[in-house]
């Protein structure tokens, strides 16, 4: 706006808002006081307290006293700038000053709610809290925003159905979309899955025409083998560096004739059956794969270990095979993000006590997927793998690493093996809200099949919340399943392969000592492994459980912290199939909204460096957690320059300079100084 | 096969999970299935008030479980006094009055009858009512005008023989003749 700048030259007059915030504030913090105490601080024209400063009437107010006053600062002793700090740089604006000359105290969230047990203490912090607001505001200096471009394009990272759902909703749009997966295939864990709850429609008759709308829109271009190295710049222009991984096989002349299969001399355990079957080096995960395309497993494929065989090339007649493909990096530009890359199910090798990966008749709900399904390694017919023998008795344990403060989800209890993929051993005691219909549902599948079954279902809580599923549940117990509340404490192996439980049936109040043919357990949902990394490639939050953090847990369910980057799906907490599509539609309008604007503007929040004091030590470059500082050779020696659209602001190479060449347009050290010392003040 | 461990808590080894397609079948237990026991039955329920041995919602349980014997021989399916406050609240549609009467049907079949109820059956063949009609109340009639009472009443014993209480009542317990 211009003029603006002209607030500078000018002695401050500052006006200061204290927010009552309804009883969140002022239920604990004596805000009369607090507005008292600010009232003769130095360049102080005003001082005002609202019920509500962020409403209409409280807005007005402090647009008024712009005028009255003629302010040409303002500080707002209220929630966290997070919330409002928008809301007010924006009424500043509309009253014609920079909206860089506003301040924040934040007296709610960093006080009242947190001293909620002490007013006295906590009425004394937020006057410290405002004086210290004024002493920065006072050095306060207009800033100019700078515009930066918007690509209209949009990378989705993770192929899932989240994933799925979110390109074909940009697509639709007309966005240019990247679908990035890191397995030969899209398709995700649904893929996998048999049926769905609680309609019992087979998975893949659901998802596999999405995923051919994938393959055919013209918007959305499908990178699957591949992974995301790196992440750099900011909302409207990202630049992605995406690894992908040799197929060896040319997905464009493919056409899945499966020749090359027949002859493959290797087999290896099939990871998509859950390691129960067995595929070829060379193989396709699922019939109905998107790309169509087979692919060379290059840890198991002779030629590529030993240097001998190419027997697939010899049959291949569309001389589909390519042995020389090596890693390609490509950078991809795209304005936003939409991070989707899902779950991985909770390794039950953590609670010893159940016999996973002891007793081959244990398994978890995953691998009953595979087994009951059309496509798996019994061609659907459900046979208890230690024997091939048809279970007559099945017990289904739910809470296998959900809701387990000591060893659950995370809490990875074993080293090596399973240990190594936790990333952290915190206790996680989140329920992952699928598994009670997951187990309904195949408990269900197994009445189906073998009405003469007996099926047990021990649980804690039943939890059905959702559309037609307590009517599932119920479903589930006229067919005669039995729900037994109680969870089990451990899995005994009999001679036979069967397996002995003991539980407290706590309805009935009696010791049940009983025994089954197989044993399904209930496995949760944690994040997936490598999750930690992408989270911190594109410095984005993860919340205590493990999951990335979404920008507001109620009104922002879809973004992150960082502009530009959004959810879907299980990647943000564990969720069922029509809350995953829900929330990559959400996710996909908020990129699109992103994507719709010709440019953006930047906050002026980057490093403004002093050539004269620069000395070209790199240590700014080297610290950079964005790239944003690069040291360039000028007649004058080598000097840092600062790539403003890469830069986050986070003051890292300012803090870190050893001349004092960098500043902080925003954080200026004479501002940070004067609000420490008047922090510290004694009054 | 219960045996006792610890105490009073019953540990059970087996179950027959046929049971609860059984009781499914005999009109009034259609709906047993449903239970998902939250306790709306035993709380308001009169007789419990008074002896917390009984509890439709375990014994609702117990049946789904399976366990047969201990269902069918104790007590507590007898207890029941089909006030129906239960199966005015019950959130399932459970009926819970109308499984105790299934209950009891398969209990008796099986040769379960409670004694209370076995001696009302016996005096009825008996005497043709539950108490029997001795000289003197007949002398009190006659005294009034009133005609004699008969003892005993051929027709009850006719119909006991024809619906086949008779036989139920010299079943033993299995329900062997």
């Amino acid at each position: 706006m211009p003029g603006m700048l002209q607030d500078a030259g000018r002695e401050p007059r500052i006006g200061v808002y204290i927010c009552h915030c309804g009883l969140n504030i002022a239920g604990v913090v004596d805000v009369e006081a607090v507005r008292e105490s600010a009232r003769f601080l130095q360049g102080v024209a005003v001082v005002r307290d609202n019920r509500y400063t962020c409403s209409e009437v409280g807005q007005k107010g402090i647009a008024d006293d712009i005028k009255e006053f003629k302010l040409n600062r303002v500080v707002i002793a209220s929630c966290s700038p997070r919330l409002h700090e928008k809301t007010f740089r924006t009424l500043m604006e509309k009253s014609g000053l920079n909206p860089h000359l506003l301040e924040m105290a934040n007296i709610r969230e960093h006080c009242s709610w947190v001293h909620y047990d002490d007013p006295v203490a906590a009425t004394q912090k937020a006057k410290d809290l405002v004086r210290s607001s004024v002493a920065r505001a006072r050095l306060l200096q207009p800033l100019l925003r700078t515009k930066g471009q918007v690509l209209p394009e949009v990378m989705v990272i993770g192929g899932g159905v989240a994933g799925i759902s979110a390109a074909l909703y940009l697509g639709g749009m007309g966005i240019k979309t990247y679908l990035v997966e890191k397995e030969p295939s899209i398709g995700g864990h649904m893929a996998m899955l048999d049926k769905t709850f609680p309609t019992l429609d087979c998975s893949l008759c659901i998802l596999s025409p999405k995923m051919v709308e994938v393959a055919e829109c013209e918007n959305i271009k499908i990178l699957s083998y591949s992974q995301v190295e790196k992440v750099e710049g900011q909302v409207g222009n990202f630049r992605v560096q995406v690894r992908r991984k040799p197929r060896y096989v040319n997905e464009d002349k493919c056409v899945g004739c499966g020749d090359c299969v027949a002859k493959c001399p290797v087999k290896v355990n099939d990871e998509f059956n859950r390691n129960m079957g067995t595929r070829k080096a060379i193989y396709i995960p699922f019939p109905q794969a998107i790309p169509p395309a087979y692919v060379i497993d290059d840890e198991n494929c002779r030629y590529l270990t030993q240097g001998k065989c190419k027997i697939c090339q010899a049959v291949c007649q569309r001389g589909a095979i390519e042995f020389d493909q090596t890693d390609q990096t490509e950078t991809i530009e795209v304005g936003a993000i939409i991070v989707a890359t899902g779950f991985e199910p909770y390794d039950p090798r953590g609670l010893p006590e159940y016999g996973y990966g002891r007793f081959p008749n244990v398994i978890t709900s995953l691998d009953f997927e595979r087994l009951i399904c059309a496509d798996g390694p019994t061609y659907g017919k459900l046979k208890r793998p230690g024997d091939s023998t048809v279970p007559k008795r099945v017990a289904f344990i739910q809470c296998v690493g959900s809701r387990d403060q000591a060893t659950g989800c995370a809490g990875y209890r074993l080293d090596g093996g399973t240990g190594s993929r936790g990333e952290s051993t915190d206790p996680k005691p989140y329920c992952s809200r699928v598994c009670c219909m997951v187990t309904a549902k195949q408990a269900f599948m197994v009445k189906e099949k073998h009405p003469d079954a007996e099926v047990y279902v021990y649980y804690i809580d039943m939890r059905t919340a959702g559309k037609g599923f307590e009517e599932f549940y119920q479903r589930g117990r006229h067919e005669g399943i039995v729900f037994l509340r109680g969870r089990p404490g451990e899995v005994e192996e009999k001679e036979d392969g069967c397996l002995r439980i003991i539980s407290e049936d706590l309805d009935s109040g009696c010791i049940l000592d009983l025994t089954f043919d197989m044993v399904v357990l209930a496995q949760g949902l944690i994040p997936p492994g490598g999750l930690g990394e992408l989270a911190q490639k594109m410095n984005l939050s993860r919340s205590e459980d493990g999951f990335l953090m979404e920008g507001h847990p109620k009104l922002r369910p879809a973004e992150t912290a960082i502009d530009g980057i959004y959810l879907a799906g299980c990647v943000q907490f564990p969720k069922d199939i029509p809350d995953s599509v829900a929330q990559a539609g959400a996710a996909a309008a908020a990129a699109a909204v992103t994507c719709s604007k010709e440019s953006i503007e930047i906050d002026p929040l980057g490093p403004v460096i002093d050539e004269a004091l620069c000395i070209g030590c790199r240590l700014c470059e080297v610290l950079c957690p964005y790239g944003a500082i690069k040291v360039e050779f000028t007649d004058k020696g080598p000097k840092a320059k600062s790539i403003e659209v890469a830069c986050k602001g986070c003051g890292v190479c300012g803090a870190s300079c050893s001349t004092k060449a960098i500043t902080m347009k925003h954080y200026t050290d004479s501002q940070l100084a004067a609000q420490v010392k008047a922090i510290l003040e004694v009054v | 096969m219960e045996s006792v461990r610890k105490k009073d808590v019953p540990v059970v080894t087996v179950l027959d999970p046929k049971f609860k397609y059984e009781v499914a079948r005999e009109p009034g237990g259609e709906n047993i299935k449903y239970c998902f026991q939250c306790g709306t039955c035993t709380s308001g329920c009169k007789v419990a008030e008074l002896d917390s041995k009984y509890n439709p919602r375990k014994i609702i349980k117990m049946v789904i479980l399976g366990m047969r014997e201990r269902v069918l021989s104790g007590d507590f399916i007898w207890l029941c006094a089909t006030c129906y406050t239960c199966h005015e609240r019950c959130p399932q549609d459970v009926r819970i009055p109308e499984v105790m009467n299934a209950l009891k049907n398969i209990a008796v079949r099986e040769g379960y009858i409670h004694p209370a109820f076995r001696a009302q059956a016996e005096l009825i063949a008996g005497h043709g009512r539950l108490y029997e009609i001795d000289e003197l109340a007949n002398e009190k009639r006659t005294d009034w005008g009133l005609t004699e009472i008969p003892q005993g009443c051929p027709e009850v014993a006719e119909i006991y023989g024809i619906t086949g209480l008779f036989d139920l009542l010299s079943r033993e317990v299995g329900g062997k003749t």
